[in-house]
């Protein structure tokens, strides 16, 4: 049986629909990404998952208790990490998870043993009794995880954890995740880096729209339009119009992979450079880019190879 | 303890641990109310004693020096109903335009002309003007009144003389008694009582904006979606958070009558109970404003601007400022709809009105009323509003 099962759930804000029958499974043991760029409906799909939305249809369920019918057993199985530092600033570390742990029934002995075991499983034994106003962005993410954690729910949800971390609070956090994932958790997780997809989730799932577009193991979904290849996304300021997408397609030759869906662009080739002088040719072309980054992490080998990319059409990217 | 009082006694304690988290906040929320109290109490002050004398401030202006006209202005000086000095045309129009004071008397030239006057005789009248500043529209007739008095007064002295042979003050006595009888309760109006009331009452409604306000950071912060995602029931968390709120305005009313009560003599002089479900019913109204703030707010920053017009001026409105009385009639029929007036009213009858339990109870239920209204549409909205929290993440 999943943890997790998300079936066929559906949710409109007037005419457009946030998520449009999306089905997804999470089991014990495996942590599964959910991914998409801005407004594709991650953090509503993570809230009905949450059961802080109601679908107007579909069935939600966690551990087989449906969130309809047995909201509370729903409830106590989960834990959700807000994108947000859900915590109160005024509060010491200790008085914040006394509070959260009572509302799930935590109280006496039990709460006063939980809360030293997952400020420790933080790494924030230490500051137990400080206010929370005088941590970092970091340690405030990893108490707002030891808060979900405190009833220890089989089901983990997590909304953009690493949005404001830096690399290395961010490796920290997977190793954490991957250390729960060991220990039986099922963990649902949303971000838009594929690589930290690629590297810390067992699945992915993407949404584009508020559908489900793809999903299953990250090597199986992302290799295939990668492997060996300098590639790179962008978002395009304006659609590219038939005619100058074919002009283009035409002079970049075949030996580069160009495709536009709306305002999305995918760029490929076989070698950085060749990816860079591509890149350096759309944008002469007059192709305003408001933003790109390249999966592979070779961005800066792009940029390198390109000795078109002059500072103004750098700028010209950037400011777009 | 059942799981249900649990969860409203674990949301109230956060509340009250975040309420005093900050000890200055909370120090100065008990104490502006006390001190705005007392100034506006000290402002509209009038000693009991003295109340039956009021005295009107005017100048007397004569523009000719006759007999009739000094002995008129000696009884103008002289009289209980004004505090009267003399002054020139000039100085008169310049102080009446300030409003120190804003009423003048100018005797004319002719007025010695009164000397010849007969009773029924229609000979050319004296034109006695009265100077006085726009603000002064009340004070104006009751010059008019008592300097008609004292004038015809001394007329009819001088007359009476001339057919008595002596000046007879009995004479020209009203053959009539005038007994004033307050009739809005036995006690005398008390500045203090009312100025605690209607500070304390306004401050309860910045409290309850404050913890709306409290609230919506909650929302900002995520913590709200945290909480929805706990197994706790919404309209739980609603009540443990009207508690918290509505138990901090208790706190804040018991703090203010008592320095009202120790310092000026503010009292419960009617009915203790009525008090008390008054005080229950405004504190829950306090609460009930935050919820609503929090359920329709928006904004932090554009609930706070639309939450500081709105009660101040149902404030006004209601008479917690200044007495009611001194609205027009048709803005107090208007100030019967909105819950301030009725507590107002409430407070007062059983502070220095001194009136019973009945007297309250109609307060009680219209403020009781808003209170429940106010719980129905937070917790319909807030219901609503689901969806827009997420997006808000």
């Amino acid at each position: 049986m999943a943890t997790l099962n998300l079936q066929n759930i559906r949710l409109t804000y007037g005419d457009a629909a946030a998520v449009d029958g999306v089905s997804l499974q999470v089991h014990r043991g495996e942590i599964v990404g959910l991914l998409g760029p801005n407004g594709s409906g991650k953090s509503t799909t993570l809230a009905i998952a949450a059961g802080i939305l109601a679908p107007h249809s579909g069935t939600v369920s966690v551990e087989g208790f449906c969130h309809k019918t047995h909201p509370e057993e729903f409830a106590r199985h989960l834990g959700y990490v807000p994108q947000n530092h859900a915590l109160y600033d005024e509060l010491s570390a200790r008085d914040n998870l006394t509070f959260f742990g009572r509302l799930y029934s935590l109280s006496g002995a039990n709460l006063r043993r939980q809360i030293p075991r997952v400020l420790d499983a933080v790494g924030l034994a230490d500051r137990a009794g400080d206010r929370v106003g005088t941590f970092s962005g970091g340690m405030k993410q990893r108490l707002n995880l030891a808060a979900s954690l405190l009833h220890d729910p089989v089901l983990l949800l997590l909304d953009e954890p690493t949005a404001a971390l830096d690399p290395v609070s961010r490796d920290a956090l997977f190793a954490r995740l991957t250390r729960l994932r060991d220990e039986g958790h099922a963990i649902l997780i949303t971000t838009h880096h594929l690589d930290e997809a690629e590297r810390s989730c067992d699945r992915i799932a993407i949404l584009e729209r508020g559908r489900l577009v793809a999903a299953g193991k990250p090597r199986d979904l992302l290799q295939p339009s990668i492997a060996g290849k300098a590639v790179l996304f962008g978002q395009l300021r304006d659609p590219l119009p038939v005619f100058q997408e074919r002009a283009v397609r035409q002079r970049l030759g075949a030996r580069v992979e160009l495709e536009v869906t709306g305002r999305r662009l995918r760029l490929a080739a076989e070698t950085s450079e060749e990816l860079g002088r591509s890149l350096a040719f759309l944008l002469a072309a007059g192709v305003v880019l408001e933003s790109f980054r390249s999966p592979t992490g070779s961005l800066e080998r792009v940029m390198r190879a390109s000795p078109a990319i002059t500072p103004e059409a750098s700028c010209r990217v950037g400011s777009a | 303890m059942p799981r249900w009082l649990g969860l409203i006694v674990t949301i109230a304690r956060k509340d009250w641990s975040l309420f005093w988290a900050d000890r200055r906040a909370a120090a100065f929320a008990f104490l502006v109310p006390i001190v705005l109290a007392s100034v506006f109490g000290m402002i509209f002050q009038r000693p009991a004693a003295s109340s039956a004398s009021l005295k009107l401030p005017i100048l007397i202006v004569r523009e000719e020096a006759g007999p009739l006209t000094q002995r008129v202005i000696k009884d103008l000086l002289a009289s209980p109903r004004f505090e009267a000095r003399e002054a020139t045309l000039a100085e008169a129009e310049a102080s009446v335009a300030e409003r120190r004071p804003g009423i003048a008397i100018v005797l004319p030239r002719g007025f010695e002309r009164l000397n010849e006057w007969t009773m029924g005789g229609a000979a050319d009248k004296p034109q006695v003007r009265i100077l006085h500043h726009p603000m002064c529209a009340a004070e104006r007739p009751w010059a008019e009144g008592a300097f008609t008095e004292i004038a015809m007064k001394r007329l009819a002295r001088e007359k009476l003389a001339g057919l008595l042979g002596r000046e007879s003050d009995s004479a020209v006595a009203p053959p009539f008694q005038i007994e004033a009888t307050p009739v809005a309760g036995p006690r005398p109006f008390n500045s203090f009582s009312h100025s605690f009331s209607g500070m304390t009452l306004q401050y309860l409604l910045f409290w309850g904006m404050e913890s709306g306000l409290l609230f919506l950071r909650e929302r900002q912060r995520g913590v709200w979606s945290r909480l929805r995602a706990a197994p706790a029931p919404l309209r739980l968390v609603l009540l443990g958070k009207a508690v918290a709120t509505a138990g901090i305005a208790l706190m804040q009313v018991l703090a203010t009558f008592t320095f009202g009560y120790l310092v000026f003599d503010v009292t419960i002089g009617g009915s203790v109970v009525g008090f008390v479900l008054l005080a229950l019913a405004i504190c829950a109204l306090a609460a009930a404003t935050g919820l609503l703030v929090a359920a329709i707010g928006g904004t932090e920053a554009r609930a706070r601007s639309v939450c500081i017009l709105v009660i101040l001026g149902i404030s006004m409105l209601g008479g917690l400022w200044m007495p009611a009385f001194m609205l027009p009639a048709w803005l107090r029929d208007v100030s019967l709809s909105l819950p301030t007036t009725w507590a107002m009213r409430g407070l007062e009858a059983v502070t220095w009105q001194g009136r019973g339990l009945l007297a309250v109870l109609p307060s009680v239920a219209v403020v009781a009323g808003f209170t429940l209204l106010f719980l129905l549409l937070a917790l319909a909205k807030l219901r609503e509003d689901r969806p827009r929290l997420c997006r808000e993440n």
